[in-house]
């Protein structure tokens, strides 16, 4: 048995070796894919980090409103603020449309005036006559609503638009709030001589308690060499489908396979040989790319990639998606009976597989629907092992899911292909 | 040549499902032991289907083979130890050199180091390839693939050498030498069974044939004894036609 695998591993090294357009397919494909479409994507996912967002301010009110906005989105971790040194909107809006910034925010001259004056026809209307008749409150020119002009890049997508005016409204919120105290502890001192102390600002009412509900670290989006090295990769160990599928049926019509079905011992040495020198082109390929991640792409000004200590994670995910790869190959070398149909049916399954498992699009970026369709697929499964080890630090338990599932496709695949084959010799 | 059975064939029967007709409609058979057994018969008659039973690879609807004595499909692993099998295809690997093709089928035999390089270099020598060993087999003609595919069975010193259609569309220096060689291995005791659609090649190298037909024997015996026995047949090509008809078969 040893010598016969021996030989057979042997043997498929050689054909492998020898066909260089298998091998060009192997190796310079998935490095064109990586660097491609990292380079592409990268805008992209730069747009999904957590980095600040450009906005410029004209502030028209030399009063609290304006002034507390300003300091309240400066002091923000998620906007990078400038203050605009023109006077007029349209340049501001110029701007803006230009993609110097993404947002631009117009607060009008003598907003914080109008919020006062406002206030104060509210507080006429609310207190009883005998009241009123004792104060003094401005109210020239109150009525309208203050108005704040935001305006947005086109391409901005609508989370971050709501982002930026949930923050204004709380900014604006706790203006109201601070002028509203000012005039009623004004009006209080007027009208009973009584002076109110100012509040603790750091003493709020409501606080929010942030955790997380799993044992992972805290979950992050990759950035784009973080999500395409590991999804090319996983696209590259699974397109040896082609060359596995065709060696097989090779080996079927030109009549070697009739020839080693009538020698003494079964075919088990034969279907490894092929097995294990796919299974090591796999881990092989995972190892250029993850080099390729780490060391050549800063050269392009992307991200170097941090793959952590997780090693014995990784190499142990990556040989199970790489016999995975070599299980799917076998099946559809067994069930075809060409190589013109194997190369289509394999290279269109892989496409769709990759597509449906968030390689081309990440999950995170799919409707609620695809993100539950994407977890049948078997290259989700493995992206979704090296987002866990490379973002979140997991070790082998925290990806005993997914390992088992992709072994498990393994031996599902190896199983129909034997009985397949046992029956149609029947 | 002794008189015993090697391979004794009883009620063979194969249907290819789903298909009604029989490919092999029960065959009975004894091949003696250190025969040369040519197995001829039209396109489609069942010769290649009774080979691949009796090589072990295809299991047959009903029916009882032996070989030495043993049942076939319960002694799989003996009974392959002792046969070779030339398929009617090249079957190797184009990309491989004749020495590394030769390498792995003696591995898969079993065979191993000196014992194993010694049999590939004698059976090159003897078909006249030692200089092409190293050229891959992409790079040979017909013949000289005929040449290696003959020898990859040969190896092992198999005891019954089954050969489909061994001498296919090679020219004619190569067909000598192959025929000559596997007179000098039937002399060491090989029995070998071959098809083909040869008549001439049959009827000079069989020491016994039969010719089959839809599945069923329609004759067999000595060559020289069918043609005298044959009215109006100067050789077996003449009975053969006689006996399956002129007609075109798909």
């Amino acid at each position: 048995m040893i010598l016969k695998l021996k030989a057979s591993v042997k043997k498929e090294f050689l054909l492998l070796i020898r066909d260089r357009a298998g091998l060009a397919m192997l190796f310079i494909m998935p490095i064109a894919l990586v660097l491609i479409m990292t380079l592409l994507q990268d805008s992209s996912f730069r747009m999904l980090e957590e980095k600040k967002l450009p906005v410029v301010i004209l502030n028209n009110d030399d009063d609290v409103f304006g002034e507390n906005i300003v300091e309240g989105l400066s002091q923000s971790k998620f906007f990078e603020i400038t203050v605009f040194d023109e006077t007029n909107t349209q340049g501001l809006k110029e701007e803006v449309a230009a993609g110097n910034y993404l947002i631009g925010i117009v607060i009008k001259k003598g907003a914080t005036t109008s919020i006062r004056k406002n206030l104060n026809k509210d507080i006429y209307h609310q207190f009883p006559e005998e009241i009123t008749e004792a104060i003094t409150l401005d109210t020239t020119g109150a009525g309208a609503t203050v108005k704040v002009d935001v305006f947005f890049d086109p391409v901005l997508k609508n989370s971050f638009k709501h982002s930026i005016l949930s923050a204004l409204r709380e900014f604006s919120s706790g203006v109201e709030a601070q002028i509203i105290y000012d005039t009623y502890a004004s009006l209080f001192q007027e009208l009973l001589g009584v002076e109110m102390k100012k509040p603790d600002k750091q003493h709020r009412l409501v606080e929010f308690n942030e955790q997380y509900a799993s044992n992972l670290k805290q979950a992050t989006v990759p950035n784009s060499v973080q999500h395409n090295v590991p999804a090319w990769t996983l696209f590259a160990m699974f397109f040896i489908v082609i060359p596995l599928a065709g060696n097989i049926i090779s080996e079927r019509t030109s009549g070697v396979s009739l020839r080693l079905k009538t020698m003494p011992g079964s075919v088990l040495p034969s279907l490894l040989g092929k097995v294990t020198v796919y299974f090591v082109i796999g881990i092989l390929q995972a190892f250029l790319m993850l080099l390729i991640g780490v060391y050549l792409l800063p050269y392009l000004d992307l991200p170097r990639l941090d793959i952590g200590h997780q090693w014995l994670a990784i190499l142990l995910l990556t040989m199970v998606v790489s016999a995975a790869a070599s299980g799917y190959g076998i099946l559809i070398g067994t069930l075809f009976s060409s190589q013109e149909q194997a190369s289509i049916f394999g290279a269109i399954s892989v496409v769709i597989m990759a597509a449906v498992g968030g390689i081309w699009v990440p999950t995170f970026m799919m409707t609620d629907l695809m993100q539950v369709i994407s977890k049948i697929s078997p290259l989700n499964w493995g992206l979704t092992g090296y987002y866990d080890i490379l973002l979140r630090n997991a070790g082998i338990g925290d990806i005993l899911p997914q390992l088992m599932l992709l072994f498990g496709f393994f031996t599902g695949n190896i199983t129909l292909a034997y009985y397949y084959n046992r029956n149609k010799e029947g | 040549m002794t008189h015993s059975p090697v391979i004794e064939i009883s009620n063979l029967t194969k249907r290819y499902r789903p298909a009604d007709q029989l490919a092999v409609d029960g065959l009975n058979l004894n091949i003696r032991q250190g025969e040369i057994f040519g197995l001829l018969g039209p396109n489609g008659a069942g010769k290649t289907t009774t080979i691949s039973i009796l090589c072990t690879h295809l299991q047959p609807t009903s029916g009882k083979i032996k070989i030495n004595g043993k049942e076939i499909f319960s002694n799989q692993l003996a009974i392959r130890k002792e046969i070779g099998f030339v398929p009617q295809d090249i079957a190797l690997y184009e990309q491989l050199t004749a020495k590394e093709n030769l390498l792995f089928f003696g591995n898969m035999f079993g065979m191993h180091g000196k014992e194993l390089k010694s049999k590939i270099d004698y059976w090159l020598n003897a078909f006249g390839l030692e200089e092409k060993a190293g050229k891959r087999i992409k790079t040979f003609s017909g013949g000289m693939k005929r040449r290696v595919n003959l020898i990859a069975a040969l190896l092992h010193e198999p005891k019954i050498l089954f050969l489909d259609e061994p001498t296919v569309g090679i020219d004619v220096q190569s067909k000598n030498v192959i025929i000559d060689y596997l007179k000098e291995v039937n002399k060491k005791g090989t029995t070998i069974i071959y098809t083909s659609h040869h008549m001439d090649e049959a009827e000079h190298f069989c020491s016994r044939i039969a010719i089959i037909d839809y599945g069923k024997i329609i004759t067999k015996g000595e060559p020289k004894t069918l043609i005298e026995d044959c009215n109006g047949c100067d050789k077996l090509e003449d009975i053969f036609l006689k006996l399956t008809g002129r007609k075109l078969r798909d």
